[in-house]
């Protein structure tokens, strides 16, 4: 899944920790989202997508 | 996912438990394996680190619920790497035994399950490995 947190988040200008604090995950989990490494569970994404005021779809996008 | 309920479980605190109940298994392996002690103190000596190691458990299985999902994946990856790996040294150990005379000061049960922790540790290691 391909994600666009480390656009959106630089966009907030906020660091990795304190997406992850809005997020209540760790900072490791904000970066491995945000590099590709690690696909979140609907519950985080659903949250991710809140924070960001945004759709899960406008957020992620399957890799094809 | 279910909230955990009360004050967070620190690394500290499962270190800190953890710490105890290997000080309580060290003292009764040095206290039992000197042989001053009588048949049933023994036992109540052998089976005293039950106690702590529960302890142990509870606050280690806090924790992991506490976790984040990332945290909680690696946790089970070290645990899928860890518990084949230990099947695989105690079937070697095994069969080994019945061609080689392994010592058995060397290859006894208490120091066989050493290697639980250490192959959990390095289950861990190559699984954050792989998300960091």
């Amino acid at each position: 899944v391909k994600s666009r947190l480390k656009v959106l988040r630089a966009e907030h200008g906020w660091s990795q920790q304190e997406l992850a604090e809005r997020a209540g995950v760790s900072r490791q989990t904000i970066n491995a989202v945000e590099t590709e490494r690690y696909e979140p569970s609907l519950s985080l994404a659903f949250k991710l997508a809140a924070i960001f005021e945004m759709t899960i779809e406008a957020m992620f996008e399957a890799s094809s | 996912m279910k909230e955990a309920v009360g004050k967070p479980v620190s690394h500290v605190m499962v270190l800190a438990v953890g710490v105890v109940w290997a000080l309580i298994y060290l003292v009764c392996l040095v206290v039992v394996k000197e042989g001053s002690v009588s048949r049933g103190v023994g036992v109540a000596l052998a089976l005293a680190p039950i106690l702590p190691f529960i302890a142990f458990l509870r606050v280690l299985g806090r924790s992991s619920r506490e976790a984040d999902e990332l945290q909680q994946k690696v946790q089970l990856e070290a645990f899928s790497f860890a518990y084949p790996a230990m099947m695989m040294l105690l079937m070697t150990l095994g069969l080994l035994q019945l061609v080689v005379p392994l010592k058995a000061e060397d290859f006894s049960l208490r120091h066989v399950w050493a290697f639980m922790p250490l192959l959990y540790v390095m289950g861990f290691g190559l699984a954050w490995r792989r998300y960091k």
